[in-house]
């Protein structure tokens, strides 16, 4: 909450404050409605579903929808963090695939040996993200080009690792997914974690600066906050969520693939816009990107049900993608033009 | 020429990587520099830089386009099915998914410039709705086998010169021409440099937008059709490798990702570039994993290169 006050008092003019003191209604639903279109997309979505199904409300079908959304949950919140910075990572697609080939090649029966390599995996996406925080501050280079390189790099890594599909995952490892806690499994448990840590994490300092630098980078700046600090944790994050999807990743497939980072690498990001986030940075909550990835999960659900062409699935979600960035693009411009 | 060479300094080391790899290459591999081998590298280095034309305009003009691989798909695959082998339908067929090309990039470019919708989320949607579209199509089937007069233009050859290479010949000189004598091309800088200064200045922003995208989409189109002439057949998943390669091809050219800079002439070189380094490492008896590694590498140097702080760090050690 106090990160949008202040985000919203450097945006607009102080007049207009003063002329409505008290709870703005109308300006705070064109400030969420993105994030609302994407619920009632999600509602739309989870209803036609239902009706078309039995079984759809029920804890089964929570835990297995999460189960399946909750890799692209986990790199979506990395890019969620570095859309609200102003920035793009690419790069996740690499580490996703270098984390499951690293996985599948040294994961071992023996759980602390494996767990070692999973907290390298993770160790690895850290320090990698920061590397690209500190190349695109300290060279002043774009986030766009310089991921977009580490992406090529972590691949041809992950290529030389294990050429093609395979590998093994220990069936402990497996079956991490699908263990339950109080009839909700770990997916699930993993989903509340992450909102915990977005409550969290967005009141911190850290979130404030990463918030803040994403609003107006040059206000941060004059304000004392040091831009490439600000660049390594937020690329450290994403490369450790990254690399996080990845552990999570080998769950569902039980085996290391090079090539199977590309997948999540645009849907992460179309997973923000659906919920809300702004490419321009500085606007976006992770409840969103959570919502969004959902909502493109679900959409192969719904083509499921309809008993039409599974093919008809990227078709859906990009009529989505353009709905609902169309709903947020013409909701700014109508807070904009009540600012002025 | 001193000043020439100031303001072009990016595009002439583009050009200046390209001799060294080149030498490099013949160095590890002989027969590199050959006639024959030369020559089928120019056709390849032909599909990146034909696609990385219209790539060249978007970025230049500040936004990007990631329907690239779909569209250059679509294209293939729709003339394929359309001509059944057959070289007269092509007569209406070419001109025909040139201008679906076009009409593409038009709903890209309308997406950008009139409802504000950002590039990437733009072309990444037309993208995956075109990859769907064209699966339901073709219900992930082969096709029949491209017609031979395509495959005259993308293999064939008029007294030594590649065919293709003289299309790529031809498109570079017109898209030269466009970025550095038309009003199209100072419209563009004016438009990547800052589009706000550029729409009070009175140049047509939103035209000039529109005009990259709808150039990207028959670039890719066009393309796609050529390469399924290359290979014989269009398959799924054939523009995929595409999307990375013009944008590589683009920013090893010099082009600011940010748009106000960088030339055709650039992305020329940064396709030579990629299509040697793609020849360089059989050579060097490396995997395609290091390819990638390479790819990236190359990629972050002339970024690098190209940025603020190296300018700077140049500055600073000339005053010295």
């Amino acid at each position: 909450m106090t990160v949008e006050r202040t985000a919203e008092m450097a945006q607009r003019p102080a007049e207009v404050k003063s002329v409505n003191p008290g709870i703005d209604w109308r300006g705070r639903a064109l400030d969420r409605a993105p994030f609302l279109v994407a619920c009632l997309m999600l509602a739309l979505i989870v209803a036609i579903y239902g009706s078309l199904q039995s079984g759809v409300f029920t804890l089964d079908e929570l835990n297995l929808d999460t189960a399946a959304a909750m890799t692209l949950m986990l790199a979506a919140t990395g890019q969620t963090i570095v859309l609200v910075r102003g920035g793009i990572d690419l790069s996740i697609g690499g580490m996703i695939s270098l984390g499951t080939v690293i996985a599948a090649t040294r994961f071992t029966d023996d759980p602390s040996t494996t767990a070692l390599w999973a907290l390298a995996i993770l160790a690895l996406g850290f320090g990698i993200g920061a590397l690209n925080g500190l190349l695109i501050s300290l060279l002043k280079l774009q986030p766009f080009l310089v991921t977009l390189a580490t992406w090529s790099i972590l691949n041809g890594v992950a290529m030389i690792i294990l050429p093609t599909d395979g590998g093994s995952i220990p069936s402990w490892w497996v079956g991490f997914a699908s263990a339950q806690f109080i009839g909700l499994t770990s997916p699930v448990w993993m989903l509340l974690a992450l909102l915990l840590f977005w409550w969290w994490f967005h009141a911190t300092r850290v979130g404030i600066t990463i918030q803040a630098s994403g609003s107006n980078e040059k206000s941060a700046f004059l304000s004392g906050v040091s831009i490439t600090r600000v660049n390594l944790v937020t690329y450290g994050l994403s490369g450790l969520f990254a690399a996080g999807a990845a552990l999570f990743l080998v769950t569902q497939t039980g085996a290391g693939s090079p090539t199977i980072g590309k997948d999540y690498i645009l849907p992460s990001v179309a997973a923000a816009v659906i919920g809300g986030v702004s490419l321009f940075g500085g606007r976006g909550h992770l409840a969103g990107t959570l919502i969004g990835a959902f909502v493109l999960t679900l959409i192969g659900n719904l083509v499921f049900v309809l008993h039409v062409s599974s093919y008809w699935q990227p078709v859906a979600s990009g009529v989505i993608l353009l709905l609902s960035v169309l709903a947020s693009s013409i909701a700014e411009k109508a807070a904009r033009s009540r600012v002025q | 020429m001193s000043a020439f060479l100031t303001r072009n300094r990016l595009i002439v080391l583009a050009y200046a990587g390209m001799v060294v790899l080149l030498l490099v290459t013949a160095l590890f591999s002989p027969g590199f520099l050959s006639v024959s081998n030369m020559r089928s590298t120019v056709v390849l280095a032909a599909f990146v830089g034909i696609v990385a034309l219209g790539q060249t305009f978007v970025i230049i003009g500040g936004g990007i386009d990631l329907s690239v691989p779909w569209v250059l798909n679509s294209a293939a695959i729709i003339m394929a099915l359309l001509c059944g082998g057959q070289d007269l339908p092509l007569i209406w067929v070419m001109p025909l998914l040139l201008a679906g090309g076009a009409v593409i990039g038009l709903v890209n470019g309308v997406g950008v410039a009139r409802f504000g919708v950002p590039p990437i989320i733009m072309t990444l949607a037309t993208n995956v709705i075109l990859q769907g579209l064209i699966l339901v199509l073709t219900g992930g089937s082969p096709t029949p086998s491209a017609p031979a007069l395509i495959q005259f233009l993308s293999v064939g050859r008029i007294g030594g010169f590649p065919v293709i290479a003289l299309i790529w010949l031809a498109l570079t000189l017109v898209a030269t021409l466009l970025l550095s004598k038309a009003a199209f091309g100072r419209h563009l800088y004016a438009l990547g440099t800052s589009a706000t200064v550029a729409e009070f200045s009175g140049v047509p922003t939103a035209r000039t937008t529109i005009l990259t995208y709808v150039a990207s989409g028959l670039t890719a189109a066009f393309a796609g059709m050529l390469l399924t002439g290359y290979s014989g057949q269009a398959y799924l998943g054939m523009g995929d490798a595409y999307l990375f390669t013009s944008i590589a091809a683009v920013a090893i050219g010099g082009a600011s990702i940010l748009g106000g800079s960088g030339h055709y002439l650039g992305t020329v070189a940064g396709a030579m570039v990629l299509t040697i380094l793609t020849g360089l490492l059989p050579a060097l008896n490396l995997s395609s994993g290091a390819l990638l590694i390479v790819y990236g590498a190359v990629i972050l140097l002339t970024v690098s290169i190209g940025s603020e702080a190296f300018a700077g760090l140049g500055g600073r050690l000339r005053r010295n």
